[in-house]
C-alpha cells in the first residue's frame, strides 16, 4: 500500500530549515526576473529573487556575460534598487509559496542592516547570505573568504533577524571551513555553492572579456563535491547550487546531502517545468521521494575514498 | 526560458549570411522584435549552452525568418540544422506611427536584419521609407538585393559607395523617423547624425545570457545613469534614452 502510493503520488515536498516546500527546487538569486515569473508556477517551492543591498547599484559596464564550455561567465555586479524599492515591488514575487531574499552588503554593518530591514517584514520566510562581495573594509580583499569574516557576519545577521531562517550562501574555495564557521554562527542552513571565479579573454582583439562568476554545467562536480564534503561535517541542512540543467542533476545532489536544490542558469535555457517533471519521474522509476533522497549517499563511503590526486 | 522545436522550412545563402525560415503561426511578431535560439538537440548538446539572439527578418503570419552570420559554433551548428529550438518573440520593437511623414532605414552588417520587416509594415500604413545599408564587403552586401531600391556602402568600397552607411545616407535631418540597427558604434553616429534624437529609434546589439530579463546580462547605458536591459527594455530604444 505504502509503496502503490509512493508511485501514484510523487512525493516532491521536503522541509527546509522549518519551511515547508511543495518542491525542492528553489531558483537561485539574480536568475529569476519577474518578466519570467509566469513561465514558472508549480515548479518551485519558494522564490528568490536577486541578491538586494543596502543601496540601488547600478550594477557592472557591459560587456556582463559570455559564452564558455557547457556554461558561462557572468559580471553583472549586484545590479538591484536597493532594499527599499526591492520590498517595494516584493509583491509580485508571492506565487504562494514561502520568499527568500537574498542580501549582499559590503560590511558586516550593512549586512546586519538588510537584516534589520526583513526582521519585521512578515512576507519574508527565510534570509539568504550572499557571502562573495568585494571587500570595501578589506583593501579588496575577497569579503568572507575566511572563517573568521563568515562568523562575523552570520553573527551579526543571527541577532538582527532572529525570527527567521538564516542561509549563507558560500563559495567553492574554503567551503568547509567556512561551512562550520556559518553553523556554529547560528546559520540554519548553507547555500552551497555560489559561481566560480573566472576569466574570459578575447584573443582576437587582445583584451578580458569578462571577469566574474564561472556558472552552468561545467560547474556541477565542483559543486556536488562541495556539498558532499560540506553536508558531512555540518548538522544543518544543505542547499546544492551550481550547474543544476536536469531532474537527474536535482537527484544528484540531493544524494549527496541536499536538501532543496537550486536552479539557476538553466532556467535561461530550458523550461525549468521540464527539470522538475524529470526529478518526478525520477523519483516515480526509483519509488522514492523528494525527503528520502536526502543524504542517501553519505553513509556509503565511496570505494575509491579521498585519495584524490 | 520555453523553447519550442521548429523545423526549418527553407535555408537561403545570401553572400556571407544565412536566410533560415521557419513555421510560426503561434505568437504574432512585431518589427524589432528578436528570439533566441539554437540547433536543437538539447540537452545532449549542453556546449554551446546558451541560445543566440536573432531578431526577426520578417514574418507574414505564417512563416518567421532569421537572417544570420556564422561568427562561431552556436551559428554554425543552427547554420546546418535541420531542426531548431526558439523562443516566442521577445523583446520591444520599433514603435510605428503612421503620421511620421518620411521614414530613413538605416541598417550596418547583419543588423539590416529587422529592416526588412519593419518596411514591410511601414509600406501597409503607407508610410515612404528610404533604405540605406552599410556593409564590410560586396560578399556580405549580396543581402541588399532583398531590399530594392536602398542605397549601400561598403567599408572597403567594393560595392556601393565607399565609406559607412552614413557615407550613403547624405543628410538625415529631413526625416520625420530614423530607424537604425547596426553594431553600437554604428548606431552611435546615427545618434550624433540625426537632427533630432527624439525621432530616432536604435535596435541595439548585445550579448545576451536568457532574454527574458533574468540574467541582466544585455544592458546598456541610460541617460540619468544606470543600464537597462536590452531584451525586455529593449532592443530598440529612443535614440534620446542611452547614453553613448
Amino acid at each position: 500500500m505504502v509503496v502503490r502510493e509512493k508511485h501514484t503520488s510523487v512525493g516532491l515536498a521536503v522541509e527546509l530549515c522549518g519551511v515547508p516546500l511543495k518542491t525542492p527546487l528553489i531558483p537561485a538569486s539574480g536568475t529569476l526576473s519577474r518578466e519570467a515569473l509566469g513561465e514558472i508556477e508549480g515548479v518551485y517551492g519558494a522564490m528568490l529573487p536577486k541578491t538586494t543591498t543596502p543601496v540601488a547599484r547600478d550594477g557592472n559596464p557591459p560587456p556582463r556575460v559570455a559564452e564558455t564550455p557547457a556554461g558561462m561567465v557572468n559580471s553583472i555586479g549586484l545590479q538591484n534598487p536597493g532594499i527599499e524599492r526591492f520590498l517595494q515591488g516584493l509583491d509580485e514575487f508571492d506565487l504562494g509559496v514561502p520568499i527568500f531574499i537574498s542580501v549582499a552588503g559590503d560590511t558586516v554593518a550593512e549586512f546586519a542592516s538588510l537584516c534589520e530591514v526583513l526582521v519585521g517584514d512578515n512576507r519574508v520566510s527565510a534570509v539568504e547570505l550572499n557571502l562573495s562581495c568585494p571587500n570595501v573594509e578589506c583593501g579588496g580583499l575577497a569579503f568572507c573568504a575566511g572563517p573568521a569574516s563568515v562568523e562575523e557576519v552570520v553573527t551579526a545577521c543571527r541577532a538582527a533577524v532572529p525570527n527567521k531562517p538564516i542561509l549563507a550562501k558560500l563559495t567553492n574555495e574554503g567551503v568547509v571551513e567556512n561551512a562550520r564557521a556559518a553553523e556554529s554562527s547560528g546559520a540554519d542552513g548553507l547555500t552551497v555553492m555560489n559561481t566560480i571565479p573566472a576569466l574570459t579573454v578575447d584573443a582576437r582583439a587582445r583584451k578580458v572579456l569578462v571577469r566574474g562568476g564561472l556558472s552552468g554545467p561545467a560547474i556541477k562536480p565542483v559543486a556536488l563535491r562541495a556539498v558532499y564534503d560540506v553536508s558531512g561535517v555540518v548538522s544543518v541542512p544543505v542547499v546544492g547550487s551550481g550547474g543544476v540543467v536536469s531532474g537527474t542533476d536535482v537527484a544528484e545532489f540531493m544524494l549527496v546531502g541536499a536538501t532543496a536544490v537550486q536552479v539557476g542558469t538553466a532556467s535561461f535555457v530550458r523550461d525549468p517545468h521540464e527539470i522538475c517533471d524529470e526529478f518526478t519521474s525520477y523519483l516515480k522509476e526509483n519509488g522514492l521521494s523528494a525527503a528520502e533522497l536526502t543524504g542517501a549517499l553519505r553513509s556509503v563511503r565511496p570505494a575509491t575514498g579521498d585519495r584524490g590526486q | 526560458m520555453k523553447f519550442y522545436s521548429v523545423k526549418v522550412e527553407e535555408r537561403e545563402e545570401l553572400g556571407s549570411y544565412t536566410l533560415l525560415r521557419y513555421r510560426w503561426p503561434q505568437a504574432p511578431v512585431e518589427p524589432g522584435q528578436f528570439v533566441m535560439a539554437r540547433a536543437a538537440g538539447y540537452p545532449a548538446t549542453l556546449d554551446p549552452f546558451l541560445a543566440r539572439p536573432f531578431s526577426f527578418y520578417d514574418y507574414d503570419g505564417e512563416v518567421a525568418s532569421l537572417l544570420f552570420e556564422v561568427r562561431g559554433r552556436g551559428t554554425a551548428l543552427l547554420d546546418l540544422a535541420s531542426t531548431i529550438e526558439v523562443t516566442a518573440p521577445l523583446g520591444k520593437g520599433f514603435r510605428i506611427g503612421s503620421d511620421l511623414g518620411r521614414a530613413a532605414l538605416l541598417g550596418g552588417g547583419i543588423g539590416v536584419a529587422p529592416l526588412k520587416i519593419l518596411g514591410r509594415y511601414l509600406d501597409a500604413l503607407g508610410v515612404h521609407h528610404d533604405v540605406y545599408l552599410g556593409f564590410a564587403d560586396a560578399k556580405s552586401a549580396v543581402v541588399a538585393r532583398e531590399f530594392p531600391g536602398a542605397d549601400v556602402a561598403t567599408m572597403n568600397g567594393s560595392a556601393g559607395t565607399h565609406g559607412t552607411v552614413l557615407d550613403a545616407t547624405g543628410t538625415l535631418e529631413d526625416y520625420g523617423a530614423i530607424y537604425a540597427c547596426g553594431p553600437n558604434p554604428m548606431l552611435a553616429a546615427v545618434k550624433l547624425a540625426v537632427g533630432n534624437e527624439s525621432l530616432c529609434q536604435l535596435s541595439v546589439e548585445e550579448r545576451m545570457g536568457c532574454g527574458n530579463g533574468s540574467c541582466n546580462g544585455c544592458v546598456v547605458p541610460v541617460r540619468g545613469g544606470g543600464y537597462i536591459r536590452s531584451c525586455i527594455e529593449g532592443p530598440v530604444f529612443p535614440a534620446d534614452v542611452l547614453v553613448w
